[in-house]
């Protein structure tokens, strides 16, 4: 059936697409289908265990450990690595430099499914979901919380990004009106989505100010909002590089010729950004050391672990950057990329988890389910990301 | 006669300072070294 006689007819055409559209296409047979359906499967059913017996009967958390891998990975990780949207619409529609411009679509729509994949994981580590709608609705809305931020701003960005994604879908629909009025909206969308950003991802990071006893002397500060805030930058820039390399292979056919030209151009200026985000962050990092006058904290494990974490995957991913934007290396500007990943990763998880009850004699460390859980929430992410580049127009510039 | 008393800078702000001073110096270099250098400058003045 043609596309546009499909949309634009009758109510039941309108159906029909979108089942067509909804079924599987491409071989079914690839090696991250193989890996990915049975981890997806084994992760639905653990679920299953953790909704009817509880969060005991497939985690390690306990009374003293209450947030564990779903809490540090799915979401105070998750949200950092998501935090290319608001630079990119930023540079884009506030600092209009068009070079993005090619970018912004798939960049927005990582964000958007980051968003709405971590935050729904966001439930499996709470002990009663069910209690999850109640800063919204009013019941105890826990004004005093900052969780309370991070609830009403995850819920009010995804609803800004989706504004600022569905031109997109208007466009795969061939609604070209409803086109029309929501591109009218996105720089209004942006500024409150770049607002929102800035105040969540250092509210997460204000999460552990409270946390002072428990945390690792060398992790905790009482500048860790702004730390937060600072790496979710250079973390946003190091993921669209990443999965702009990914996406320029696997997707190729679909990303317009003009594309593939500004490619390199967009990941050296990446990389750049990148570069100077994670030197300034390193200073901070180095400023805060030297105020609290940690040098003796350095001579033990979690003082050498702290110098792995700042040295070896912030001041050397930062130099590379550097020098590949210099020398023009993409591949030393993707290695970078990954590094500055693990190291926003480890940043995360360091505080979250690993020196969380560092003085404890038993340190919590994940169970099986926990990990596949995680993998479950990243792969059906992808999968949901594979849906939309390989029916919108995803990877097409807006203008 | 009163001796001289050295400020162990470890217990003062003035590692702080030095830091912060090393910061934008350095800073000042990677904006630098990052921008891009004019192309055959010397023959466009010709």
């Amino acid at each position: 059936m043609n596309k546009d006689v499909a949309i634009t007819g009758s109510f039941g055409n309108f159906f029909h697409f979108l089942i067509q559209e909804l079924k599987p296409r491409g071989p079914w047979l690839t090696p991250f289908n193989i890996i990915s359906i049975p981890v997806i499967l084994t992760g639905v059913v653990i679920l299953c265990f953790r909704f009817i017996y509880g969060l005991g009967s497939v985690t390690n958390l306990s009374q003293e450990t209450a947030w564990g891998l779903w809490m540090g990975f799915d979401v105070v990780t998750g949200v950092a690595l998501a935090g290319g949207a608001y630079v990119i619409t930023f540079v884009v529609y506030v600092m209009r430099v068009d070079k993005y411009h090619a970018i912004v679509r798939v960049t927005v729509l990582n964000g958007l499914l980051a968003y709405s994949f971590y935050g729904a994981a966001l439930l499996f580590d709470l002990g009663r979901p069910w209690n999850a709608p109640n800063p919204y609705i009013g019941n105890s809305f826990g004004f005093s919380s900052v969780l309370f931020l991070i609830c009403w701003h995850f819920l009010l960005y995804m609803v800004a990004e989706f504004v600022e994604f569905s031109p997109v879908i208007a466009e795969w629909l061939h609604w070209e009106k409803a086109k029309k009025v929501l591109k009218k909206l996105t720089l209004g969308t942006v500024i409150l989505g770049i607002t929102l950003s800035i105040l969540h991802q250092s509210g997460l990071g204000a999460l552990f100010l409270m946390a002072k006893p428990k945390i690792h002397p060398l992790w905790w500060s009482q500048f860790i909002p702004i730390l937060f805030f600072v790496s979710s930058i250079y973390a946003g820039l190091a993921m669209i590089i990443v999965e702009g390399t990914i996406s320029h292979r696997v997707f190729k056919r679909l990303i317009p010729p003009q594309h593939h030209h500004h490619f390199n151009d967009i990941m050296f200026g990446l990389a750049k950004g990148a570069a100077i985000t994670m030197f300034v962050y390193y200073f901070c990092k180095a400023l805060l050391f030297i105020h609290d006058k940690q040098w003796d904290m350095l001579n033990d494990g979690w003082g050498l672990w702290y110098l792995v974490e700042v040295i070896g995957f912030v001041l050397i991913p930062a130099l590379m950057f550097a020098f590949g934007f210099k020398h023009r290396s993409l591949n030393i500007i993707k290695i970078a990329a990954v590094m500055a990943l693990l190291g926003i990763i480890l940043n995360r998880l360091n505080v979250s988890v690993i020196s969380f009850n560092w003085y404890a004699d038993v340190h919590y460390f994940p169970s099986w389910q926990e990990i596949v859980v995680t993998l479950m929430v990243i792969f059906s992410e992808i999968w949901v990301f594979r849906w939309f580049v390989t029916r919108m127009p995803v990877f097409d510039s807006d203008h | 006669m009163d001796s001289f008393i050295y400020v162990n800078i470890f217990e003062t702000k003035g590692l702080e300072y030095l830091l912060l001073l090393c910061f934008w110096v350095l800073f000042m270099y990677l904006v630098r070294y990052l921008s891009p250098t004019p192309k055959n400058s010397k023959g466009k003045k010709q």
